[in-house]
């Protein structure tokens, strides 16, 4: 075999969406979206390849021209289906392009070839090897002896320099395998965010008969929200919360939960500090130049943008039993985003924050059940924005704006007056297997029934990867610009939906203070 | 110079000048560092203390009041880490391997525990005047400072962002007292009261031990914390009034528990005078920290810069001339904890655990919990 170049891949630029181009009449970019913050920014250093030495004594092994890795080692390692990559490249290689990913599908292969045929060579060396220290055992004649010693020592120098070998080649396929993005599943839409597609709608835009004020002016004018003092203490896009605004975020996360409880979803409370390895393998990119996380000084902790991560943290490495899926959680966090790269008019007020507090959906289930509840989560959402009287669209989001994760993600944007367009206020994701592979979720199949003759020593069912899903029951700052801002009135007031009320101690109304 | 001068004695005015002029540069020099460094070692002198505080170390600290008694159980108990496992309602073993020991996740009925407590001590302590807030979590280190804690020391309790000048708060004091920090408030405005929310970071390092255990020392959680700005005079009045809302909260829930007046040497360098309150843990066989109280007179606000205004005092002499505005004074600052979550659900899982291994909810919490009485074990 000849030579083999393998291609340099060169430094690609981010793909993220700039918001110049979204002026007010257009819909908020759904980059802007809750569950799936930097997966679009994929940025990748330079891919250089990396070097192994081609052993001298091992002709048709494909050595490769490569240079120095500026990669580290990989921390971990998704369970990557490589064989079925190959298999489906062509499928693969055009959702890669229907989704705008950096991921290089051609490297991938070529080292993964290179990696099973080094696999090979290895193993047959080691035969070899043992083959010798065989024949070593018999009756030999001296020169025979010393001829087999010498063969030996050599296999092993070529086996040791070979495993190395192996080692950096598997690090190398991980690291640039871990970026090719999830498959889509077939009814999405193929394109840009203009190509997503509108599932359903619900309400229509009220009609104002005065002069109707945003969520900042009402937040001054109820004496509801304190950005001033938020920005000399902590900086831009902080708050705080007063008054009836404390009350209905705490009637928003108890209705919430409670709604949401009657699904059959387990309440939870999570960390909202986590190891950046758990970031990273729920699809994250915590150290990327424009990252949205934040990561603790001095340790290898970040804050979490989205309870997401530490839910699905709580069974990775895990086997769990069939019979105890699906497994349904709604966990309340507050959440942390650096906001990095956002700027300009979608930015404004209670829009976009560095800290909000949040209730989050996930679901861990068998594959053949995910679809059922990607579509029972986002019944869920529907039924709880619904009740809250907001004015909403679903969206069945394009190929080009699904994050790595996701094989189909669909957004709720709701009508924000103020704004004069719509904004997105929740998102939900169907990971099918992309975290799970990651997080090393599997569940062992239930042994099926047999009647036949009696079974004899059990041999378990091999363990599948779960399937994840999550979805936002509650981001409380933009549901708070959707409610401030529909229910306003001209006194001023401001309307509590009557599902909160009860957790409001029973106020109806929000109602400028006198001064 | 301005004056008429023989040329021989402006020139001797004019070396004067510029002789004067290099030595003014340079003691003004001297000056501004002489300045900082007598405000970096003054920064740490302490505040006064009460003269009611007990002299001494912590074994001095006075009892102020002891509400209830350990109750009597005729049967085996169990710690809360063990009800929480039993009932399945606290995770620490998966939060270890997410974050870190000393994390946690709670689970069903804890987390409806942990809103009720929440929400019923909102409720409870906006009837006494005090205006809900929720703060940022995350702010500037300089604001941490001036509080009087230590964001950067070997030992420090304080989290910092990578690559910024943020940290996370340890308790909603800190984004409390920086509100109104720079500021010139008028006195009618004062007092101010907050009762806020938030979720509080602390590094504990430097902790070790049995003290340490479960729920009782914890990176992150929950807590509601109370705070006022008012005039000198009314400072140990408000003292009063926040001690009185915290016993009059562990009072509703059943807890057992003794106030005390914490000696000099158990003091933080803001406080005059400090409360705390200590309830009864029987998984741990002792008394453990669930709320504290301080007044910090004006050791915040001189470091926050947050004054008033007197109103301006009657006067019934001749017509006033040009309004003279009577000159600021600092503010006084108290701080009290509501509700630390994680020790409150201590308390309450081990203080009302029964036989059966089900814990009865306190009942003014019952209706913020939709009614649950009782967290019973699951079966299996």
């Amino acid at each position: 075999m000849s030579l083999h170049k393998l291609r340099l891949a060169a430094a690609v630029p981010l793909t993220i969406s700039t918001f110049s181009s979204r002026l007010f009449l257009k819909p908020f970019p759904n980059t802007l979206t809750l569950g799936l913050f930097s997966r679009r920014l994929q940025q990748h250093k330079p891919l250089l390849v990396r070097a192994f030495s081609a052993s001298a004594t091992v002709q048709d092994i494909p050595a490769t021209q490569t240079t120095v890795s500026s990669v580290a080692r990989p921390q971990w390692k998704a369970s990557i289906d490589f064989k079925w990559i190959r298999d489906n490249k062509e499928a693969v290689e055009i959702n890669i392009k229907n989704r705008n990913s950096n991921a290089n599908l051609d490297v991938v292969l070529e080292l993964y070839e290179n990696m099973v045929n080094l696999q090979k060579e290895v193993e047959r060396l080691r035969e070899e090897r043992n083959n010798v220290a065989k024949k070593m055992k018999g009756k030999l004649e001296p020169s025979e002896r010393e001829r087999l010693v010498e063969e030996g020592k050599s296999l092993k120098e070529s086996l040791v320099s070979m495993e190395e070998d192996l080692v950096k080649l598997k690090d190398e396929l991980q690291h640039v395998a871990q970026s090719i993005p999830n498959m889509t599943h077939p009814d999405v839409p193929v394109g840009g965010e203009d190509s997503s597609a509108i599932r359903k709608e619900v309400g229509c835009p009220r009609e104002f008969h005065f002069q109707i004020k945003d969520h900042l002016q009402l937040g001054k004018d109820l004496d509801l929200i304190d950005f001033d003092s938020a920005a000399e203490v902590s900086g831009s896009k902080f708050f705080y919360l007063k008054n009836e605004a404390v009350l209905l975020e705490m009637a928003l996360l108890n209705w919430t939960l409670s709604q949401v409880m009657k699904k059959g979803y387990t309440p939870l409370t999570t960390p909202e500090i986590v190891r950046s390895s758990i970031v990273e393998k729920c699809g994250f990119q915590p150290r990327g130049d424009n990252t949205q996380v934040y990561s603790i000084d001095g340790t290898d902790q970040c804050l979490i943008g989205t309870a997401e991560i530490p839910l699905g943290g709580i069974h990775m490495d895990s086997i769990l039993l069939e019979s105890a899926l699906p497994l349904k959680y709604i966990a309340f966090s507050h959440c942390f985003r650096t906001e990095a790269g956002a700027a300009g008019a979608a930015t404004k007020g209670l829009y976009r924050v560095h800290q909000f507090s949040k209730a989050e959906m996930f679901v861990i289930c068998r594959p053949e059940d995910s679809e059922f509840f990607h579509h029972e989560l986002i019944q869920i959402e529907e039924d709880l924005f619904t009740s809250l009287g907001l004015h909403f669209k679903t969206l069945d989001m394009a190929t080009a704006d699904l994050g790595a994760p996701a094989y189909r993600k669909f957004d709720i944007e709701a009508w924000m007056p103020g704004f004069g367009r719509f904004g997105e206020i929740s998102s939900a994701s169907n990971c099918t297997d992309y975290q799970s592979r990651r997080l090393g979720i599997r569940y062992r199949p239930s042994e099926p029934l047999q009647t036949g003759p009696k079974k004899g020593k059990a041999n378990l069912p091999a363990t599948k990867f779960v399937h994840t899903l999550n979805a936002t029951a509650c981001a409380v700052p933009r549901m708070m610009v959707c409610l401030l801002e529909n229910n306003q009135q001209e006194d001023g007031s401001v309307v509590i939906p009557e599902p909160l009320r009860p957790f409001m101690g029973g106020i109806e109304l929000i109602k400028p203070k006198l001064k | 110079m301005k004056g008429k001068l023989e040329p021989s004695e402006r020139e001797r005015l004019v070396e004067e000048g510029k002789s004067l002029k290099e030595s003014l540069v340079s003691m003004e020099e001297d000056l501004v560092k002489l300045k900082d460094e007598l405000q970096h070692v003054a920064q740490s002198i302490p505040n006064m203390t009460h003269p009611d505080v007990p002299v001494g170390g912590e074994d001095s600290s006075a009892i102020r009041k002891e509400v209830g008694c350990p109750r009597e159980f005729h049967f085996q108990i169990k710690d809360h880490l063990q009800l929480g496992k039993d009932l399945d309602l606290i995770d620490f073993d998966s939060a270890a391997e997410v974050s870190g020991s000393k994390f946690f996740y709670l689970k069903n009925e804890a987390v409806l525990l942990e809103m009720a407590l929440l929400n019923w001590t909102l409720s409870q302590v906006m009837k006494k005047g005090y205006t809900p807030l929720t703060t940022p979590e995350i702010v500037r280190s300089s604001i941490v400072e001036k509080c009087g804690f230590q964001p950067r020391g070997d030992n420090t309790q304080v989290y910092s962002i990578d690559g910024t000048d943020q940290c996370l708060i340890g308790t909603a004091e800190i984004p409390l007292g920086g509100i109104h920090m720079d500021s010139i408030l008028l006195e009618s405005a004062l007092p101010l009261k907050y009762i806020a929310f938030s979720h509080c970071f602390r590094t504990e390092a430097g902790a070790a031990g049995a003290a340490t255990k479960g729920l009782y020392r914890v990176h992150q959680f929950s807590k509601a914390e109370m705070f006022v700005i008012c005039r000198p005079e009314d400072s140990e009045f408000f003292h009063h009034e926040l001690i009185q809302i915290e016993e009059d909260l562990f009072t509703s829930l059943g807890l057992h528990f003794k106030t005390l007046d914490m000696a000099t040497a158990d003091l933080g360098a803001p406080a005059y005078r400090k409360f705390d309150i200590e309830a009864w843990m029987p998984g741990f066989g002792r008394f453990g920290e669930i709320s504290s109280a301080s007044n910090c007179t004006d050791y915040q606000s001189r470091r926050l810069g947050i004054r008033y205004r007197p109103s301006e005092p009657l006067q019934t002499g001749p017509k006033k001339g040009k309004a003279n505005l009577p000159a600021t004074k600092f503010v006084h600052t108290l701080n009290a904890t509501a509700c630390a979550v994680p020790r409150m659900m201590v308390c309450l899982l081990e203080n009302n655990q029964q036989e059966d291994g089900s814990v009865v909810i306190p009942e003014p919490l019952r209706p913020f919990m939709g009614g649950i009485e009782l967290i019973k074990p699951k079966l299996k």
